[in-house]
């Protein structure tokens, strides 16, 4: 077993490509199963060894990879506090928050096993939660979209030049109606924690949402 | 404080005292220590900091209620999600596009009263990445003649109104194709429509254009497409069953000319018309 510190070059790297990969994965099943889209540009999928729905929309998939390839730089320098994946209404009130929490350990220990098997079985019991958790959420409004919002432990316009990873994506920081919910109900999904990265991940819903 | 009796069992001196030490220690007051302020632990300071967000709007894709499939299985064009390139990369269509169209159909499941989707996605939501202006400097041209100023890049074609007969004939020479490369009937294959085939009376987009016409009325089974503007190509998906039927449609739908060709993946061009 090897110790690694923050420090060491791929560290970061390395538990930054592993959480984009699945918020990505997460992104899309939220949007499946939320119904922000029709289901029709979603395909079944395999990842972590269940099955998935993946957008096979070109725009939807290029958005999502662009928001994440901004989002990876701040979780590689652990930068990145929570991750939010908003569900806002037509007049652009927020409906339902999906938070994903991050926190990364200073130190850590890393072998092959941590990475490859304990994490992915890790990951994939958010999955699982995630595809059945509209069984504890009330129906959406129709003509709901949605955005993702990254909370970074500093102050945000601090991050805005780490997050301008790509020329034409631009990022700004969200206003306050696109944050903050009334009376909003909590809802817990699942809690991980792994050598390299614990996460928690819960809902925060609208009361009324109609 | 009033008086305090202590009664007690006759005995010596020294436990006299030691009686009288212990409640003298209970009868003083209590200590009373001011409890430190709370503090909520919700919500944290982060929550107090605004967070950032993409400028630009996730793109809005709308079902169309009107055009929804009445059959069971959904056919989506699965667009190439390549890895972050760098810009000025190339894009890379062909492999990924052609690996998922090749799946059976049994690979893909959806909702089935959803299976028809069609992106409405206006230009200006789209980003300004070099892949896009590509797109955006071939459409912007012929803009003022289009009646609308949404142009879809890929449509999804509905089976309705079309009964697929497992005992169509194929042509021999189609038939021995298929045998000789040992194709499954449901797998996916391609046509690919180029601007040499659109001749000199209309142009690409003319004949998507009219290929969406055709998505209306639902005449093309087990199809998808997609206009590939910077190939200047239009790519129809179909069954390998399916495909003679949709090639002769095509050409003459279409009015195309020249030959056009049907690849399948890893084959690559097996057939042409």
């Amino acid at each position: 077993m090897t110790t690694l510190t923050r420090q060491d070059l791929n560290f970061g790297q390395v538990v930054a490509d592993i959480l984009c990969e699945f918020l990505e994965v997460a992104i899309h099943l939220i949007l499946y199963v939320r119904e922000v889209y029709p289901s029709g540009i979603f395909q079944k999928r395999k990842k972590y060894n269940v099955p998935v729905q993946m957008s096979c929309h070109p725009e939807l998939n290029q958005y999502i990879q662009d928001t994440l390839h901004c989002v990876k730089p701040l979780i590689e320098k652990n930068d990145a506090e929570k991750v939010v994946v908003v569900i806002m209404d037509k007049e652009h009130h927020p409906v339902e928050r999906f938070v994903f929490e991050i926190s990364q350990p200073p130190l850590l220990s890393i072998s092959s096993d941590t990475l490859l098997s304990h994490v992915e079985q890790l990951l994939r019991a958010f999955i699982l939660k995630i595809s059945v958790c509209d069984a504890v959420l009330n129906n959406n409004p129709p003509g709901c979209s949605f955005t993702v919002l990254v909370h970074t432990r500093d102050v945000a316009t601090r991050n805005m030049e780490k997050v301008q990873v790509i020329k034409d994506f631009p990022w700004i920081v969200a206003d306050e109606q696109e944050v903050h919910m009334q009376e909003p109900r909590l809802i817990p999904l699942k809690t991980m924690t792994s050598d390299i990265v614990k996460m928690q991940l819960y809902v925060e819903e609208r009361a009324q949402k109609t | 404080m009033e008086d305090v009796v202590l009664h007690c069992q006759s005995g010596s001196a020294a436990r006299f005292s030691s009686l009288l030490e212990t409640t003298e220690k209970l009868l003083e007051p209590f200590p009373c220590r001011t409890p430190p302020v709370f503090t909520p632990w919700f919500p944290a300071a982060a929550d107090l900091r605004l967070p950032l967000r993409p400028a630009r709007p996730a793109p809005v894709i709308s079902s169309s209620a009107g055009l929804l499939a009445s059959d069971s299985r959904a056919h989506t064009h699965t667009a190439p999600t390549e890895p972050h390139l760098p810009e000025n990369k190339p894009q890379k269509h062909d492999v990924d596009t052609d690996k998922r169209c090749d799946r059976p159909h049994t690979e893909t499941t959806a909702r089935p009263e959803e299976t028809l989707s069609v992106s409405e996605t206006p230009n200006h939501l789209l980003p300004a990445s070099p892949r896009h202006r590509a797109e955006r400097r071939v459409t912007d041209l012929p803009q003022k003649n289009t009646e609308s100023p949404i142009k879809r890049s890929w449509s999804v074609f509905t089976q309705r109104g079309v009964l697929l007969d497992s005992s169509q004939s194929l042509s021999r020479r189609f038939h021995h194709m298929v045998s000789v490369h040992r194709l499954h009937l449901r797998q996916r294959a391609k046509w690919v429509i180029s601007e040499d085939n659109c001749g000199t009376a209309q142009d690409i987009e003319q004949v998507w254009r009219t290929l969406s016409r055709s998505v209306r009325s639902s005449r093309l089974p087990t199809c998808n497409a997609n206009i590939q503007r910077e190939r200047a190509e239009i790519w129809v998906f179909c069954d390998v069953l399916c495909s003679e039927q949709v090639g002769r449609f095509l050409k003459e739908e279409l009015q195309l000319s020249g030959r056009i060709s049907l690849s399948v993946h890893r084959l690559g061009n097996v057939f042409s018309m």
